[in-house]
């Protein structure tokens, strides 16, 4: 098992390292002038030599790769832990996205639970009785949600919910204007405001949080309940699951067996879609205000700010990695053949 | 399961899918819904009652006769938009997948079936493309070299070629090794000509499946990109770019200008997610 | 022979379970089994028979209120004088596993992936038994050592993945047997096993059922199986049963039309070769010298297929080469038409080196050799017609013996299609169809036609008839001895099953892991067999004839299980299964020693080795 999880930890770290590096020259060969952006259009050659060379655009390609890995002078590299310097805002960009990836984890966390809660005894259901009215219902409902796209489905539940009915908050943000956020510890509002005792603030975030999260559970449990129905439906009609009743086991040891043997590839879909997630948020959190990881990853492409890209992109794979990894784990303790692999 | 009834010699007639689509109603929706949809982006522009990219009534009217579906905050017909899009929405989706299809269907087969050192590296690259978080690079590679049509076509084929190279050689690792491909060896046949004649085309179930649902999935990307500002300029007429300026609108009561290019797009990717499913039965089960 | 009418009397006549007009259904149309009526009394052993697809399979599981999901079953299964199908659920579980025992056709799946074999079954015993874990580890250790087990405490902690086919049939045995059922059902538990390893099963199960007194009902396709180890026979067809007697009975005077036709064809012999000649003077069309192949397996350890490997098949001959899984015979095969490239040794065709040759200058001559394999429907491009099928080598090589494609006409390539299936047997309407729409006889003809379709001499038929149900596997049996007398060509002939090699071929090798043991005329290795590997596996056949049952008789039985080629013993290869052994088997390897009589033989018993001479 210790060799297991070395040899994929060190597959992973020549992932990241192979991402890093051809984001890195991938962004400086597309066409964008960086420089230009910030100086203007009309800004006199001088200015903008003077700005280039701010930006360490003007030395050689690979002389940049070395800087932005190794540090130069003072300044530590990404070897060191250093995710550099945001070209807009001028803080760390470290520091920036841990404000905004603890955002998008509390809000894609929710919406996975809820989309399980919703999916799992669902597709376990339609498994059973295939071909019933609600196998069809829940058949075409895996179809539409999906086709749909989910800032839509956000905007039309704020429609309806806080335009028509007034029950929800306004998209615009993670609290009402008028309450004073909770001291910042981990950067999830709900945790925060518990930890801080603010329970004004946890129902306030949480009221702000519903609609996001039933946006994303709305689109994520179709393919999730899709995935566990035919699970299921292999599992059920498995010679083993045939061999354990004809063996006269008792119920319960029969239904857990079987539980356990369609688990597998529904918690891979799961990890995949939420290392997919970590980035696709990103619509959910522009309808809502939520200023999450995806939201500040479209702000640094359109800003052309190749720190901030280059830093999201290093967090959402190696976090993706992570997920990987536990998974194979996971799968190895779950299933016995999985540990030779 | 070898068949014991030989069943009845069946002839090769034209009309298999008007007969497949009148057993499966699923399939004839999605049939229909591909068809109008690659009708209007090749004619859309041109039967639109209004101009969809200039003021042709007052700014939020409601939908009515004269502005079917009402107008934006700008006073463009929503209708003539809507009709318009696919033009640019499911020309690029459709484009997009075909362009991903073919290459990744070739790396796939020459990857599984020859097994070679580049096969492995172009296997490495894709397995990193893969890694990657996708809509984020979408949107890199469109904002970064200008957010036109072709860049988006670029893009999208990028990221969706790894599916398709993964689908096929997994089919192909799986072809390989089944005994015709052995008999056609034996026969004297070149590996090429096994791999194009034999393996290619009893590998292309998948690809043929995925190719409908990445359609889908294309027209879905090019709205999402709009919506946060990194897809197509406007006016171009386009979905995802309609929905996004009337957001602000639908929090003060106007639901039309972007309720109905959401429909638009839902019906479009279900459409097509129909078809794939149909071809998914037929093909797969 | 006077008392076969009544069946099994000298058993009690107790009923064990009865079934009355039992269906099963799966979802809408026709039943797989309709109106099935069985009678099993205490303690005798009942032979289920039918081909695929009859429903025998599902009748066997009705009889325990199953039914593969979303399978139903109706009618009545009276056990105890209590109807199975109308009891709760909690009275069906304390009858199954514990009343009735099942083994199934496919042990490894239908043990749980997850769960070790000792969890498993313990938690069977528990689930009829009151008892402690611990009781039931130590109950679950006897139960597989009764099965013929050795190291059984430590094959409880192995998952059923790693348990070869036979180990875990042996484990689905114990498991069944736990709780010593009334009635043990068995269906087709043999299938997937080599001979050997199917008649030490068979054995264990019929001596299991004798100890512990249970009725067993035997569902099979072989009626070799029904010949040595069942008192009576029900035959099924269509999803009905059509005939019901005693064994002897059966085989004396068959009744139904179809019990006939099987009977006939399963012990037809239909010998056509002259007595075996050897054609001491005329050249060896293929002649192997010391052939030896190697793979690597994905865990980078190395499997020694083939170990230098000595051939001699003279034109218009057929050789047999006979063995069981892992004997390396099927690479034999690939090797001698170059589908494999072999790592020592040469392949002389018509007196020329083939494997020295380049890819590309040996293509052309691959119209002079072909192959057909196993599975017929796997070796057809399932998107192309007959027609084309056939077609493809003469596309390539024209009509054969040397002429370029180019001058072979479309109307000749036409007129050789129309001979070509005419020769195998198939009718000219067949040529537009596709593989599935053939039954698995007329595919594997199809085969055979576009093997044929360059007349190439020599012709590697690798395991041809295995997956042919019984009577396809007669009537291609009789095409290839035809086919060789009419047209001259020489055969290797691959098969595990002895008495197709029996029907086709003059000369016999018998391999096993990886080296040739015996090879000589067929009288020699099939009347007089020599070593004792051939001797085993001769005695492993089971004949159609139930005055001469293996469970009468004494045997001479191989113990254990196959070694893994992986894994060679450092001795003679069979010397931890031999009833032979001695200490000089284990240490020594063995050579092949040609005999006076011109056999070859691989044991120092048997034939000396003139080797300590040099």
């Amino acid at each position: 098992m210790t060799r297991f999880v070395a040899r994929r930890l060190v597959i992973a770290v020549v992932q990241v390292a192979a991402i890093t590096i051809a984001v890195f020259l991938l962004i400086r060969a597309l066409p964008a002038d960086p420089v230009a952006t910030r100086v203007g259009f009309n800004a006199s050659p001088d200015v903008y030599r003077k700005a280039k060379a701010d930006l360490g655009l003007d030395r050689s390609t690979l002389s940049q790769l070395g800087t932005y890995l190794g540090g130069s002078g003072t300044e530590r590299g990404l070897l060191a832990g250093n995710l550099g310097t945001s070209w807009a805002s001028g803080s760390t960009v470290a520091s920036e996205i841990g404000d905004a990836l603890p955002i998008t984890l509390e809000l894609i966390s929710l919406s996975f639970l809820l989309a399980g809660a919703i999916a799992i005894p669902l597709g376990m259901r339609t498994a059973r009785r295939p071909g019933k009215a609600l196998d069809k219902a829940v058949f075409g409902y895996g179809l539409f949600a999906g086709a749909a796209p989910e800032f839509w489905w956000g905007l039309m539940l704020v429609f309806v919910f806080y335009f028509k009915l007034g029950w929800a908050p306004a998209p615009l943000g993670r609290l009402s204007p008028q309450l004073q956020a909770p001291t910042q510890r981990t950067g999830a509002i709900l945790i925060d405001s518990l930890l801080a005792g603010r329970l004004d603030a946890f129902w306030d975030g949480l009221r702000h949080l519903i609609l996001p999260v039933v946006t994303l559970a709305f689109v994520l449990s179709g393919p999730i309940m899709k995935m566990v129905r035919q699970s299921m439906t292999r599992v059920l009609g498995s010679d083993f699951v045939l061999y354990a009743q004809a063996a006269g086991l008792p119920p319960r040891q029969v239904s857990r067996s079987t539980l356990r043997a369609a688990f597998g590839p529904v918690l891979t879909l799961t990890s995949i879609l939420y290392g997919f997630m970590l980035g696709g948020a990103v619509l959910v959190e522009s309808v809502f205000s939520l200023g999450g990881l995806g939201q500040y990853s479209v702000k640094s492409v359109l800003e052309f700010n190749y720190p901030s890209i280059q830093g999201v992109v290093l967090v959402i794979t190696v976090l993706s990695l992570v997920i990987y990894l536990v998974l194979d784990v996971l799968l190895a303790l779950l299933d016995p053949r999985a540990r030779h692999r | 399961m070898t068949a014991t009834a030989p069943t009845v010699g069946h002839p090769k007639r034209p009309h298999r899918l008007i007969a497949a689509a009148r057993r499966d109603p699923l399939l004839t929706i999605g049939l229909c819904i591909v068809a109008l949809s690659i009708f209007l982006a090749l004619f859309g522009t041109l039967i639109a009652p209004k101009s969809p990219t200039e003021p042709t009534g007052a700014p939020s009217e409601h939908p009515s006769l004269s502005h079917w579906m009402g107008t934006d905050a700008s006073g463009l017909d929503v209708f003539s938009q809507v009709i318009s899009a696919p033009r640019t929405d499911v020309v690029l989706a459709v484009s997009a997948a075909l362009v991903s299809s073919v290459l990744g269907t070739l790396i796939g087969l020459t990857a599984g079936y020859f097994r070679t050192w580049w096969a492995e590296v172009v296997m490495r690259i894709s397995d990193v493309l893969q890694a990657f978080p996708v809509f984020i690079l979408g949107m890199m590679l469109v904002a970064l070299s200008g957010r036109n049509t072709g860049n988006l076509i670029v893009a999208l084929s990028l990221l969706y070629t790894p599916i398709f190279i993964r689908l096929t050689r997994a089919e192909v690792l799986t072809q390989r090794n089944r005994s015709y491909v052995e008999s056609a060896r034996a026969m004297g046949n070149s590996e090429w000509k096994i791999a194009f004649r034999h393996v290619l085309p009893n590998s292309l179930a998948p690809s043929l499946i995925q190719l409908s649902v990445t359609v889908g999935f294309g027209i879905l990307l090019t709205a999402g990109l709009s919506y946060v500002g990194a897809g197509v300029r406007p006016p171009t007429p386009e979905w995802g770019l309609m929905i996004s300026s009337s957001a602000n609108q639908l929090i003060l009561g106007e639901w039309w200008p972007s309720v109905f290019p959401g429909l638009a797009i839902s019906f479009t990717v279900f459409g097509f997610a129909a078809v794939g499913n149909a071809i998914e039965r037929r093909v797969g089960g | 022979m006077t008392d076969v009418s009544t069946p099994s009397s000298a058993v009690d006549q107790e009923v064990v379970l009865e079934a009355r007009g039992v269906c099963v259904s799966y979802g809408e149309g026709t039943n797989a089994v309709s109106d099935f009526d069985l009678r099993i009394h205490r303690g005798e052993i009942v032979g289920l028979l039918g081909e695929s697809g009859c429903g025998k399979t599902s009748a066997a599981l009705a009889l325990m209120g199953l039914a593969r999901h979303p399978g139903r079953v109706s009618g009545s299964v009276l056990y105890d004088n209590r109807n199975l199908l109308e009891m709760s659920d909690a009275e069906l579980r304390d009858i199954r596993g514990r009343s009735i025992g099942l083994i199934t056709q496919k042990p490894r799946q239908s043990l749980n992936p997850l769960l070790t074999i000792g969890t498993q079954i313990s938690r069977v015993f528990r689930a009829h038994n009151r008892v402690s874990k611990e009781e039931a580890q130590t109950h679950a250790i006897e139960l597989l050592e009764a099965v013929g087990i050795n190291d059984a405490s430590r094959r409880l902690t192995a998952y059923p993945h790693e348990l070869s086919g036979g180990m875990a049939q042996r484990a689905l045995i114990s498991m069944a047997m736990s709780s010593r059922p009334q009635l043990l059902i068995a269906d087709e538990p043999t299938s997937g096993l080599d001979v050997t390893i199917q008649a030490q099963f068979l054995d264990r199960m019929w001596e299991r059922a004798q100890a512990t007194g249970s009725a067993v009902l035997l569902v099979t396709q072989d009626l070799g199986i029904i010949a040595n180890y069942c008192d009576r026979i029900v035959v099924m067809a269509d999803g009905r049963v059509i005939e019901e007697r005693t064994v002897r009975e059966f085989f004396l005077s068959p009744q139904q039309e179809y019990s006939k036709r099987i009977l006939a064809v399963q012990s037809a012999d239909t010998t056509t070769n002259p007595a075996a000649r050897r054609l001491e003077g005329s050249d060896a069309l293929v002649e192997v010298k010391a052939l030896s192949k190697h793979f690597v397996l994905p865990d980078k350890r190395r499997l020694q297929a083939v170990q230098s490997v000595d051939l001699s098949i003279p034109a218009g001959h057929a050789v047999g080469l006979v063995g069981e899984s892992g004997s390396g015979k099927t690479t034999v095969g690939r090797l001698l038409v170059r589908l494999l490239e072999p790592d020592a040794g040469t392949v002389l065709f018509a007196g020329r080196d083939i494997t020295a040759l380049d890819a590309k200058a040996f293509r052309p001559q691959r119209a002079r050799m072909q192959i057909v394999f196993q599975d017929p429907f796997d070796s057809l491009n399932p998107r192309w017609t007959v027609d084309r099928i056939v077609r493809e080598p003469l596309d390539l090589h024209g009509l054969g013996r040397g002429e370029p494609a180019s001058n072979t006409t479309h109307a000749e390539k036409q007129q050789r299609i129309a001979e070509l299936l005419d020769l195998v047997g198939l009718s000219p309407d067949t040529r537009n169809r596709k593989a599935a729409a053939l039954s698995a006889g007329e595919q594997q003809r199809v085969c055979l036609a576009r093997a044929l379709a360059t007349q190439p001499e020599f012709l590697v038929l690798d395991e041809p008839t295995s997956a042919l149900p019984p009577a396809a596997r007669v009537e291609m049996v009789k095409l290839l001895a035809d086919l060789r007398r009419r047209l001259g060509i020489s055969y290797l002939f691959i098969s595990h099953d002895l008495w197709t090699v029996g029907q086709v071929c003059d000369e016999v090798a018998v391999m096993y892991l990886s080296q040739i043991v015996e090879q000589g005329t067929r009288a020699q290795v099939f009347e007089h067999p020599s070593h004792p590997y051939t001797q085993a596996l001769l005695d492993s056949v089971l004949l159609p004839d139930p005055t001469d049952r293996r469970v009468d008789r004494e045997r001479k039985d191989l113990a254990g299980e196959i070694p893994s080629p992986v894994d060679l013993p450092a001795g003679c290869y069979l010397a931890g299964r031999c009833p032979l052994v001695e200490d000089r088997c284990r240490a020594e390897r063995q050579e092949l020693v040609t005999m006076g009589d011109g056999r070859s033989v691989r044991c120092w018993k048997v034939a000396p080795a003139t080797r300590s001479a040099s």
